[in-house]
């Protein structure tokens, strides 16, 4: 428990010194929902749309920027070879960057909220704390992902290419920058296999249609993350690597597919059902 | 010192894919000893002395420190002992006294930061952060966090490379102290001088394998007695005309012909002979030097090697 709480208070105050990670967290999404905000004010759906693609953005920036690419960096820079010195487990720190991650990324989500409610006349959500705790764990699941890239990644080159990978289709297809219900069809059925996918339509139906956790629908989403939450966990667990020139070999990239695997059972319903 | 040996080692192996870079080794470390391992570059010091911390499986062979398996006992291993790094770092924006904070927490003793922080002079830098430290800041620092668990073995990994002859200095006397305090220490060095004055047992080792062991005493005497005579003459000599002094091993002339070197079993003897030669020759000394057989020497002897290209 010492090593735990020792863990995470440092790694808030490491955070809260980077102006990468103040950039990447809170700078940026916000950019986006001011000038999104200003031009769609008072149309409520419109904001609504705004307010799930910042905190998409902000949710995937901190799973593959903030714990995935931080984590390569971490071992690359020769930071990890210290801590394998010590009798500490990687679990403290796998558990710390999730739980640090959640404690940077929390206020933001409520700054969001309440602006879009006090200055854009955005109606706060019936549930306001359930979708909270649905953003909390998406956002977990989403720095699971990155870190189970990271325990995948022999390089920082490696790392990159995958985060994109990941990335960019996620920003795309998940229906948090364009409107999913517009997509052609080829995209819809891509945008059942988009883990985000859950998470914007999670956020959407309980901002728009005041639903909470609990909605059969949601609760799928829920579940699926709670299981990437621990798949990840367990993976980035066993494949930990503390020093760059311990590598993996390239079959353990399919680990991160086994992650996605409840993503891709949801695709495939939703697919089947539509 | 005890009966009982801190570490020991038998045909110690570790290879990485076809690269063998320890290739069976064996020595023992008694309890308050300072242990060297003397090797130049790639000999396999790290990959020995990071399979003994419990960082590398090793791939051979027997080791056990403080009575337990780096192998199969890592966490308890690494929980009783300390540890510098050859090639670490720690995160940019951490300070000084948070890092001792924050490792210290990992252990189950530790002792306080104000208290190292003082005894390693870096009180003063407590609250700088980590990337704003002088390379000898951030060695004292790494010293200190071996420290932080109150460890009775120390394993130090070139502790003083790349610093400067003042810094290096600074770290050998903070080494000395942790000898004072019967702390067990192995070190590693490709500084002969840092061999020589710190250390009670020395192993060279050379392409993953002890060459010789023993004090730097000893082994200075077996390096087959060589010691070295440096005369230089107010003329220039022929070569030809050089005789065979007693005792000498080998004879070189510097090409103005002035400077004259001899090696020599019996250098006294030697010397005698010499200066009697050059004085019937009408010759004058300007500068006469005796160098008794370093442990560079002996390196040298044993291996074919420099100890840095
Ligand atoms: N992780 C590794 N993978 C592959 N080869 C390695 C690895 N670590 C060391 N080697 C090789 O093993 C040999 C011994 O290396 P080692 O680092 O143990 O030597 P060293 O005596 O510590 O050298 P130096 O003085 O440069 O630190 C070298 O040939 C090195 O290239
Ligand atoms: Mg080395």
């Amino acid at each position: 428990m010492k090593t735990y709480l020792a863990v995470i208070t440092m790694d808030i105050k490491l955070a809260l010194r980077l102006r990468a990670v103040i950039f990447f967290n809170y700078l940026f999404p916000l950019i986006f929902f001011f000038t999104f905000a200003t031009v769609l004010k008072g149309d409520s759906g419109a904001m609504t749309f705004v307010v799930t693609m910042s905190v998409t953005l902000g949710v995937l920036g901190s799973g593959f920027f903030g714990a995935g690419i931080r984590a390569i960096q971490e071992r690359e820079l020769g930071i990890l070879r210290r801590y394998k010195v010590t009798p500490i487990t990687p679990t403290p720190l796998l558990v710390g960057s999730m739980v640090t991650g959640w404690i940077i990324f929390i206020p933001y989500i409520v700054l969001l909220l309440l602006m879009a409610h006090y200055i854009y006349a955005m109606p706060l959500p019936q549930h306001f704390f359930e979708l909270l705790a649905f953003i909390s764990l998406g956002l977990i699941a989403f720095r699971a992902l990155g870190l189970v890239i990271a325990s995948v990644a022999n390089t920082m080159q490696e790392g990159t290419i995958l985060v994109q990978l990941f990335y960019f289709p996620m920003l795309l297809l998940s229906g948090a920058t364009f409107p999913s219900e517009k997509f052609p069809r080829v995209m819809q059925i891509l945008h059942n296999f988009i883990p985000a996918t859950y998470l914007v339509q999670g956020m959407k139906n309980m901002m728009l249609r005041g639903q909470g956790m609990a909605e059969k629908e949601n609760l799928l989403a829920v579940v699926v993350m709670l299981l990437t939450i621990l798949g990840g966990g367990l993976i980035s667990m066993k494949l930990f690597r503390w020093e760059k020139e311990e590598k993996i070999r390239g079959s353990a990239k399919l680990w991160v597919l086994a992650v996605l695997a409840p993503f891709f059972v949801m695709g495939i319903w939703n697919w089947w059902r539509s | 010192m005890d009966n009982e040996p801190v570490i020991a080692v038998r045909s110690l192996q570790k290879s990485y894919g076809k690269v063998e870079a320890v290739k069976g080794i064996d020595f023992q470390v008694g309890s308050g000893e300072v242990f060297g391992l003397l090797g130049p570059n790639g000999a396999g010091k790290t990959s020995t002395i990071e399979i003994l911390e419990g960082l590398r499986p090793r791939t051979g062979g027997d080791a056990s420190v403080l009575g337990f398996d780096p192998d199969r006992q890592k966490e308890r291993l690494k929980d009783r002992i300390g540890v510098c790094l050859q090639a670490t770092n720690l995160p940019a924006k951490i300070r000084v006294q948070e890092a001792l904070e924050l490792f210290g927490s990992f252990y189950s003793r530790s002792l306080g930061a104000e208290q190292l922080l003082k005894r390693l002079q870096l009180w003063e830098k407590r609250a700088a952060y980590y990337e704003t430290l002088s390379g000898g800041q951030k060695q004292r620092l790494a010293l200190a966090l071996a420290l932080v668990n109150d460890p009775q073995l120390l394993f130090l990994d070139e502790p003083t490379t790349g610093l400067d002859p003042q810094i290096r200095l600074e770290i050998h006397g903070l080494i000395e102290e942790m000898k004072a305090e019967k702390r067990t220490v192995v070190l590693t060095t490709h500084y002969i001088e840092e061999a020589e004055r710190l250390c009670d047992r020395v192993a060279i080792i050379d392409e993953g394998k002890i060459v010789a062991m023993g004090t730097p005493r000893e082994l200075q005497q077996r390096s087959q007695n060589r010691s070295r005579i440096e005369i230089l003459c107010s003329k220039p000599l022929s070569a030809d005309a050089l005789p065979q002094w007693p005792d000498a091993l080998e004879t070189q002339l510097g090409e103005d012909g002035r400077a004259l070197t001899v090696y020599s079993s019996h250098p006294a003897r030697t010397l005698v002979e010499m200066v009697k030669w050059l004085d019937q020759g009408g010759v004058e000394l300007v500068d006469v030097h005796l160098k008794r057989p370093t442990l560079e020497d002996v390196f040298v002897e044993l291996t074919g090697k420099k100890l840095r290209d």
